[in-house]
């Protein structure tokens, strides 16, 4: 449309709104015609998620069984909450979790990414091994897992030969959650270095060529080409890795549920029960909207981060 | 020793330490199917028995048995190919529609839809199933699928690739007489092709392996998922892993394959999103 020549877009149009279909500008049509396109997923999403998320606001006031009518209660839920130590101990362990698995998640990708990166013999087979992850499903992985963790599991067969005694993973408050993460990074790594990886590609390989001219080593190279380039794939990665891991749901219902002692019960596993095991769908709704708001609250900080970093 | 050998000698540490990685990575897959053919007092044996002795194939049939799984499998493709035909058709639609055309509101539109990528199921379970419950879909594939069938990941996908769709394919389509649905139905979504393949594969990965929103909705057992399916045996026998390792071992076949068939398309859909701001 704008491509500097007015009397063409100009001339055209007005040879087809001769017949004016419907009464409407050549112009206008094609406003419509556009906005027509995005009005089914507009509807969509105004059905599946902004009038939950309203209505999840909206119940967070009121108590609410299922059974009987909704019950106004004010701020009762989110005292409710407030009060509910349990509820304390999910925040805790949710943010431990987020930041436990995204945070060795960064650097493991990019280590992992700049790995793959080098030519090598085998190198396509070498990142299918790596990718392979990524295409496990997520129950898959959780009972494998729990498989492995197993007092008489995998993981201690392999510790018992180098003198370490057995350890009961996921029935240790020490141990349940810091097992979990790392699950979390296993699956995580691997996938975001992918993402990594098309960024270190998407890198004309002339700078490092005119770098190592100008005499740069590879710390220098990394430094001052590589990390400057990947600021855009690194924000990606960051954002997505630590709404991934504050979703986790799966691995503590199946390997854990929740315990010991509540040490692996992050918020959606917390929303859920609350929701769906006791029924209180008020508070559960209270939960999510904190939980959102904790998104909300790790996507603008990282925002925030790195355009100052880019400026 | 000179310069360059000691560079070599260096690459080759690091490519090994590569492939140590890779088999690390790979090694509780690897036990998986190896304990799938052991018997049950073989898998926590020490010393650790890395092969099974003898392979009991037997192992598959009995624990395909316990439950309906070919039902829970049926289901899951079910969802999975529907799921992501919607996410297919109404993302790349509204992708078009956001990608090369103007209208008020437009870039509210596409900021409103970006931003529900962080309102997961899982931060909207309550009010999802209410929603789904008022209207009547619970226990249905209609409530599998429909409140998943649109995807903001899809849009956000799509819309990269239609950007850079040369504006003049479609003028000329205009001129030539082409309707507007016919100019996304015959000329935009065929130039869309490899964004299509990316988008279905990460679509049909994460619907197949759909957990918690069918634990939700569905009691039903004959529209129960392969993931119920599994995460059942597990809760009622949770002692048989030899039979656990094969049902997961099925269940992982899917994945699998279409990784293998489809690996490119996987790792393009990772990247188009990430790859531009």
């Amino acid at each position: 449309m704008s491509n500097g020549l007015p009397s063409v877009p100009v001339s055209l149009p007005q040879a087809r709104t001769a017949a004016r279909p419907f009464g409407l500008t050549y112009a206008n049509r094609l406003r419509l015609a556009g906005f027509l396109f995005v009005l089914p997923a507009l509807f969509h999403f105004a059905l599946f998620k902004f009038y939950p998320m309203a209505q999840a606001l909206l119940l967070s006031f009121f108590r609410y069984d299922l059974m009987s009518s909704p019950e106004f209660t004010g701020l009762g839920n989110y005292r409710a909450l407030y009060e509910n130590p349990l509820f304390h101990q999910a925040l805790g362990v949710s943010v431990k979790y987020t930041l436990g698995v995204a945070i060795p998640e960064w650097f493991l990708a990019l280590g992992l990414a700049l790995l793959l990166n080098r030519a090598m013999p085998g190198r396509g087979l070498i990142r299918l091994a790596y990718f392979l992850p990524i295409a496990m499903s997520q129950i898959v992985v959780a009972l494998v897992w729990k498989f492995l963790y197993h007092p008489h599991g995998l993981v201690n067969g392999l510790l018992a030969a180098v003198g370490i005694g057995r350890i009961n993973w996921l029935s240790e408050e020490m141990t349940a959650l810091p097992a979990l993460i790392a699950i979390g990074v296993w699956r995580g790594a691997p996938l975001f270095a992918v993402v990594y990886l098309a960024g270190l590609q998407a890198i004309p390989r002339d700078y490092y060529e005119a770098a190592a001219m100008d005499g740069a080593g590879l710390w220098q190279r990394f430094r001052w080409i590589t990390l400057p380039l990947l600021r855009p794939t690194m924000l990606f990665v960051m954002v997505m890795s630590l709404l991934m891991a504050m979703k986790v749901f799966t691995n503590p219902l199946v390997m854990t549920e929740g315990g010991p002692n509540g040490t692996t019960r992050v918020l959606p596993y917390f929303i859920y029960e609350t929701g769906f095991a006791f029924f209180r769908m008020g508070e559960a709704a209270a939960a999510s909207s904190i939980l959102f708001g904790l998104a909300l609250l790790f996507t603008l900080v990282q925002f925030r981060l790195l355009r100052r970093g880019l400026a | 020793m000179n310069a360059r050998t000691r560079g070599r000698v260096l690459g080759w540490v690091v490519t090994l330490l590569t492939v140590a990685g890779a088999a690390f990575v790979l090694l509780p897959y690897f036990w998986m199917i190896s304990s799938s053919f052991k018997t049950q007092d073989a898998i926590f044996r020490l010393p650790l028995e890395w092969m099974p002795r003898a392979p009991r194939w037997q192992n598959y049939p009995a624990a395909l048995g316990r439950f309906p799984f070919g039902t829970y499998f049926f289901n899951s493709t079910v969802m999975a190919l529907a799921v992501m035909a919607g996410n297919l058709f109404f993302g790349s639609l509204a992708a078009y529609g956001l990608a090369k055309f103007r209208f008020p509101l437009r870039e509210l539109c596409f900021r409103a839809m970006l931003s529900t990528l962080m309102l997961p199921l899982e931060i909207l379970l309550v009010p999802t199933f209410l929603v789904v419950r008022q209207l009547g879909l619970l226990d249905s594939y209609g409530g599998l699928i429909i409140p998943l069938a649109v995807d903001a990941f899809g849009i956000f996908l799509m819309r990269q690739y239609i950007t850079d769709l040369p504006d003049s394919l479609i003028e000329a389509a205009r001129l030539d007489g082409c309707t507007e649905f016919g100019i996304y139905w015959r000329i935009v979504l065929p130039n869309c092709r490899p964004a299509l393949a990316a988008l279905a594969v990460l679509s049909f990965r994460e619907n197949w392996d759909q957990f918690l929103w069918p634990l939700v909705i569905i009691s039903k057992e004959a529209l129960k998922t392969f993931p119920l399916g599994l995460a059942q045996f597990e809760g009622f026998h949770s002692a048989s892993y030899h039979e656990m390792m094969a049902a997961a071992a099925v269940g992982m076949i899917p994945m699998i394959l279409l990784f293998l068939l489809f690996q490119r398309a996987f790792v393009r859909g990772l990247t188009l999103t990430g790859l531009k701001e």
